[in-house]
């Protein structure tokens, strides 16, 4: 038993030893809609909020021409690979009646403080359909609840008092997930060598997949291309 | 030869050695084999209970294993060193030398003590003689002086144990500290194998199970043709043994778990058995017996697929809604709707109302050419209505149209408007009209055929428009959409409460519906006597009475057979026609061949599936058949085929069904009125309807509400009531309109009936204007009210400016003319609980509240106080709040 465990640990060892970083950039082709304008008249306290006009965050291609809030994740190849969830919390904000960050990935048992930062009310709407769905107010500033998602998803968030409040979580059940910024780049840090399915996720252009395989040398480069219309 | 010389031997020396040493092998070969044939080859369940231990044992280990490695190997490691040097300091002096001393002072304890005991008892035989002397005046002070010496032995043992008991206590200190450590740590060490033990339990119990034949005895289940009460036994689960174990959810059968636990949490196996439901022989132990397919004189062999719902009938026949049985409620939806019962008499269908619209006054809507053609072939108009095809020859045709406009000249119904009132509408304003008040939940017309997809059936329950111009009579559609009630007083079409412009509106936009397909023109000599009378016998023969009023016929019976116990029919009963056999192991029960002839398996479910798919397909030329064609699918043909299966007369008893009570007949009343006027066609009722709602997927609330099965807890019986009959604008934003039914009051009292029923309540008289409000709880409410900014939703009163519809919630001013006050808290408690989906979100989330201020956050009393503040919103009108008592 010693000696199988030992030899198990070694076994873990050379994995990480062998482990590599899949990066790459999603690329947005064509012209970039324009983004809608936000009309937040219903609540005096949401307009207030902001002095310049504000726009929803659907598409959002960045300066050098990549597509921003992509979920970029290993869809496959994985096995059946257990991951502990870390311990530290992800954000989950409300401010100026917008949700902040977008587009927001965690893991699976991750703790996600969901917080409205805003003095109005607010109610969080999941459209989850892996986990339960809830839709629960936050009528004061600085309410905060923490929330664990446990099943793998990604699904809508809503506001119900402001329509144009949207936002969308990611839930994975491994550490190698990644949101795009403004800089439309990606790296998955940190992958055992081996053959997976990469798969990059956006609100509206869908789902795109590609195989990449790691090897021991640690780096592997993977775009996506996405087309406006 | 061998006989002859052996005959030669005198009888009493022969040897019979031989024959005794090969008959006595035959025997013991013999004995051998049926000891094998006994106890292996007919008890193929012993190896799958075997096979069943290793493939749990398995699961089950490696379930362990996992527990195993997951725990968190540092703090286990650590947790097992700190145990390891707490059991070690066990070994250490200081602690050896505890115990021993505390043994040697319990030993000395248990001496004091008993010496302490004796001398109470020395001091009570003493006090006693003491007591004796006083009156006899011997030895009193003697005696007196023994009693105190004993009382200080008392004393001086006493202490001697306070003593001991002092020292082992400082003992015990030092022992407690290396002791607490060890339990310590082992309690922490089996928290975090608990996991692990739990799967080691479930091993072990797995591994122990007796190999054994399971059965469930039912003494008093059914009764035999002869109405003598009848056993049932049922070994289904001696090789069916992983039914209960989730584990097994993906096994191979026979080891896979049941798919449908919770209808299983109803009909619980372990004392209702399998039988019941999927028949088979229950008390066989081989598969093909077991079944019931190897042995073909067995009469009710295993059903498979979508047949295993059938036996929902044998129970619950009077209920046409089973929560967890989907194929089974579909299957009466379509028995109800297609009219199955206007020509057969069905069990549990007796009185429902006719499903088409009384014939009497036809001339006043269509043409005779028009009528003639739908008479032909309904289908050629109307792809997906309800009537089927009868296959008429054109003689027919124009005999039965013949009579229709006889009686229809003969009517009195008469157009009150003058004619061309229809006229000056705006059809494209008609359209918009059309589309948006609710008219799409039960007719198509033109392209949107979502509601008809969300539906699912072949046929639309309503008549499809897009021809509706080349056949209706504008003045008459007029007449028809200001009132339907005035032309067909019992219609389910309702009033949409057309202004007068907006009827004209719609009229012109269905009057540009045209037929634009070019038609053969007819020509019908209709007023011909003969013909008028060949009519009325085709309509007699054919049994349209079934469905529709008829002049003339009101009294007519069901024209064909009683499908009551059409189940138990043999198909050596049934007559294939000029079909050809199909093998009985084919993949399907019937096959159109490329040659145009059809195969059919010579089953009774063969033959109901060619019937059901060609009701004239065993027609010859000597054999007739009259009923008519209705195109159903084949998912259709299956679920009518499987309700059919259940149309048997062998019905469990009384103890083992749903008792039908008042409440469960109250809620199918209403569930049949609902069905009737089609109110799931745009409202969720009990999972089923809703089809409206596929327009509006991307803005459900701007749909037709669903009703949850707490409506009858929600509103006020009263409100309901005045609803019913005249519906009020609740959510102002709904472009789509409640329809006037123009529903009596028994038929509203049945809906009520069935809202309560579904939602546990009873019917009680309740005066809701006088529910006094605790003037204690008003202004906190107020306070809540503002502080949890209920009005960024809803409003009270009037609209607020700047608001789009599409964001508002219900107007709170009705609340308190509406709704349940109870209703009113259980919803602030949880609104998702009582309508999933719902936008209205959770304030007091895992029992809190949000503002602590009030109530010192004290979640009921908030919920009381909010739902105080909204009931008075809409009273303070009536009545002011009950000042302090």
């Amino acid at each position: 038993m010693r000696f199988m465990m030992l030899f198990a640990s070694v076994l873990c060892f050379t994995f990480v030893l062998v482990a590599g970083d899949v990066t790459g950039k999603i690329v947005f082709e064509g012209a970039a809609p324009t983004p809608a304008r936000l009309r937040m008249d219903a609540d005096p306290v949401c307009k207030r909020a902001h002095k310049e006009p504000v726009v929803g965050e659907e598409v959002v291609v960045n300066k050098n021409g990549t597509l921003k809030n992509v979920i970029v994740y290993v869809k496959d190849g994985l096995g059946g690979k257990k991951f502990d969830p870390p311990k530290e919390k992800k954000l989950f904000d409300q401010i100026g009646c917008v949700y902040t960050p977008h587009v927001l990935g965690v893991m699976t048992g991750q703790e996600v403080d969901i917080v409205n930062s805003d003095p109005t009310l607010h109610n969080v709407h999941t459209l989850s359909k892996e986990n339960p769905s809830f839709n629960r107010a936050q009528p004061m500033k600085g309410m905060r609840m923490t929330e664990k998602f446990m099943k793998p998803e990604i699904f809508k968030v809503k506001c119900e008092v402001h329509t144009w409040m949207g936002a969308y979580i990611g839930v994975f059940s491994h550490p190698y997930y990644a949101v795009t910024g403004n800089d439309g780049s990606y790296t998955l840090k940190g992958l055992p060598a081996g053959e997976y399915t990469v798969e990059a996720w956006h609100e509206k252009y869908g789902t795109q997949q590609s195989k990449v395989k790691v090897d021991a040398s640690g780096k592997v480069t993977a775009d996506f291309k996405y087309k406006g219309n | 030869m061998l006989f002859e010389d052996r005959a030669k031997i005198p009888v009493e020396k022969r040897s019979y050695a031989k024959y005794y040493l090969i008959f006595s092998g035959l025997l013991f070969l013999g004995t051998a084999w049926a000891v094998w044939d006994e106890v292996r080859i007919r008890r193929p369940w012993k190896e799958y209970q075997t096979e069943y231990r290793e493939l749990l044992s398995a699961r089950l280990d490696s379930l362990r294993q996992v527990a195993l490695e997951n725990r968190d190997q540092e703090r286990l490691k650590a947790l097992e060193d700190e145990l390891a040097k707490a059991k070690s300091a066990l070994q250490s002096e200081e602690y050896t030398k505890a115990v021993e001393q505390k043994n040697d002072l319990l030993a000395d304890l248990d001496i004091a003590t008993r010496e302490w005991r004796f001398a109470r008892s020395r001091s009570d035989a003493a006090y006693y003689q003491y007591k004796k002397s006083l009156q006899t005046g011997i030895n009193v002070e003697e005696l007196k002086a023994e009693v105190a010496k004993h009382d200080a032995d008392i004393e001086s043992y006493f202490h001697r144990m306070e003593e001991i008991n002092k020292q082992i206590a400082l003992l015990d200190s030092v022992i407690y500290k290396y002791r607490d450590a060890v339990v310590r740590l082992e309690a922490e060490l089996a928290q975090i194998n608990s996991a692990a033990n739990a799967y080691g339990l479930k091993l072990e119990r797995a591994q122990a199970a007796p190999i054994a034949i399971r059965q469930v005895i039912l003494n008093d289940f059914e009764l035999t043709p002869f109405s003598e009460i009848k056993a049932r036994i049922d070994r289904c689960q001696t090789c069916h043994v992983g039914w209960s174990e989730p584990l097994m959810a993906d096994a191979p059968q026979p080891f896979k778990q049941h798919p449908l636990p919770e209808l299983l949490a109803k009909h619980n196996p372990e004392n209702f058995g399998c039988t019941p439901c999927h028949r088979g022989q229950g008390p066989a132990l081989t598969t093909g017996f077991a079944h019931g397919e190897a042995d073909k004189y067995w009469e009710t062999p295993i059903l498979r697929g979508v047949d295993v719902w059938a036996s929902c009938n044998s129970c619950h026949s009077n209920e046409s809604v089973l929560k967890h049985a989907p194929p089974f409620t579909k299957a009466k939806q379509l028995l109800l709707e297609s009219g199955c019962f206007a020509c057969h008499e069905i069990k549990g269908y007796t009185d429902v109302p006719k499903i088409g619209p009384p014939l009497n006054s036809l001339p006043a809507k269509v043409r005779p050419d028009w009528l003639f053609r739908w008479v032909k072939n309904p289908k050629d108009y109307n792809p997906h209505t309800r009537m089927p095809r009868f296959q008429f020859t054109d003689e027919e045709a124009e005999a039965i149209t013949a009579y229709l406009m006889k009686i229809g000249r003969e009517s009195n119904f008469q157009l009150v408007r003058a004619r061309g009132t229809f006229a000056g509408g705006s059809s494209n304003r008609g359209k918009v009209i059309f589309e948006t008040i609710g008219c799409t939940a039960c007719h198509v017309a033109g392209e949107n055929t979502a509601v008809r997809t969300k539906r699912g059936t072949t046929y639309d329950i309503a008549p499809e428009l897009t021809r509706v111009g080349s056949k209706a009579n504008p003045d008459w559609l007029f007449d028809w959409l200001k009132n339907p009630r005035h032309y067909n007083p019992d219609t389910r079409m309702p009033s949409l409460r057309l202004t007068d412009d907006e009827a004209r509106h719609v009229v012109a936009y269905l009057m540009t519906l045209r037929d634009n397909r070019k038609l053969d023109p007819v020509n019908l000599a209709l007023d011909d006597p003969a013909k008028i009378a060949r009519g009325d016998r085709l309509i007699r023969e054919y049994g349209c009475a079934g469905c529709h009023a008829i002049k003339g016929m009101e009294n007519e019976g069901k024209v064909s057979v009683n499908l009551s116990d059409f189940g138990r029919k043999k198909y050596e009963q049934m007559d294939f026609g000029d079909t050809r056999e199909l093998p009985l192991n084919a993949e399907v029960d019937y096959q159109e061949n490329p040659d145009g002839t059809v195969s059919v398996k010579r089953t009774w479910a063969g033959w109901v599936y060619g019937k059901l798919k060609n009701s004239r397909l065993y027609q010859t030329d000597r054999i007739s058949q009259k009923m008519p064609v209705f195109g159903f699918s084949d998912e259709e043909i299956r679920l009518l085929r499987m309700f059919l299966t259940s149309m048997t007369r062998d019905v469990p008893l009384p103890t083992y069904q749903r008792a039908f009570d008042r409440r469960q007949q109250e809620i199918e009343a209403g569930r049949r009125l609902t069905m009737h006027y089609n109110c799931v066609q745009c409202h969720t009722l009990e999972d089923r309807g809703g089809y409206l709602l596929a327009s509006f997927e991307a803005e459900p609330a701007l749909g037709p509400p669903p009703l949850p099965e707490s409506q009858g807890a929600k509103v006020q019986e009263q409100w309901l009531h005045g609803f019913l009959k005249n519906p009020t604008i609740i959510r102002p934003w709904l472009e789509v309109r409640m329809p006037t039914f123009q529903l009596t009051d028994a038929e509203i009292s049945q809906i009520q009936k069935y809202f309560l029923g579904l939602s546990k309540q009873e019917l009680v008289i309740r005066d809701y204007a006088s529910t006094t409000l605790d003037p204690q709880y008003l202004a906190p409410g107020r306070k809540l009210f503002d502080a949890y900014q209920c009005l960024s939703c809803h409003f009270t009163g009037r609209i607020p400016e700047g608001k789009s519809f599409a964001d508002l919630a219900p107007n709170l001013a009705l609340a308190s003319s509406r709704l349940k006050p109870e209703w009113i808290v259980d919803w602030l408690r949880d609104p998702s609980k009582l309508q999933p989906g719902t936008r209205m979100p959770t304030y007091f989330y895992g029992g809190e509240a949000p503002d602590r201020t009030v109530f010192g956050g004290n979640a009921e009393e908030q919920i009381k106080a909010l739902a105080t503040y909204v009931w008075s919103i809409g009273s303070r009108a009536r009545q002011a709040p009950a000042s302090g008592q």
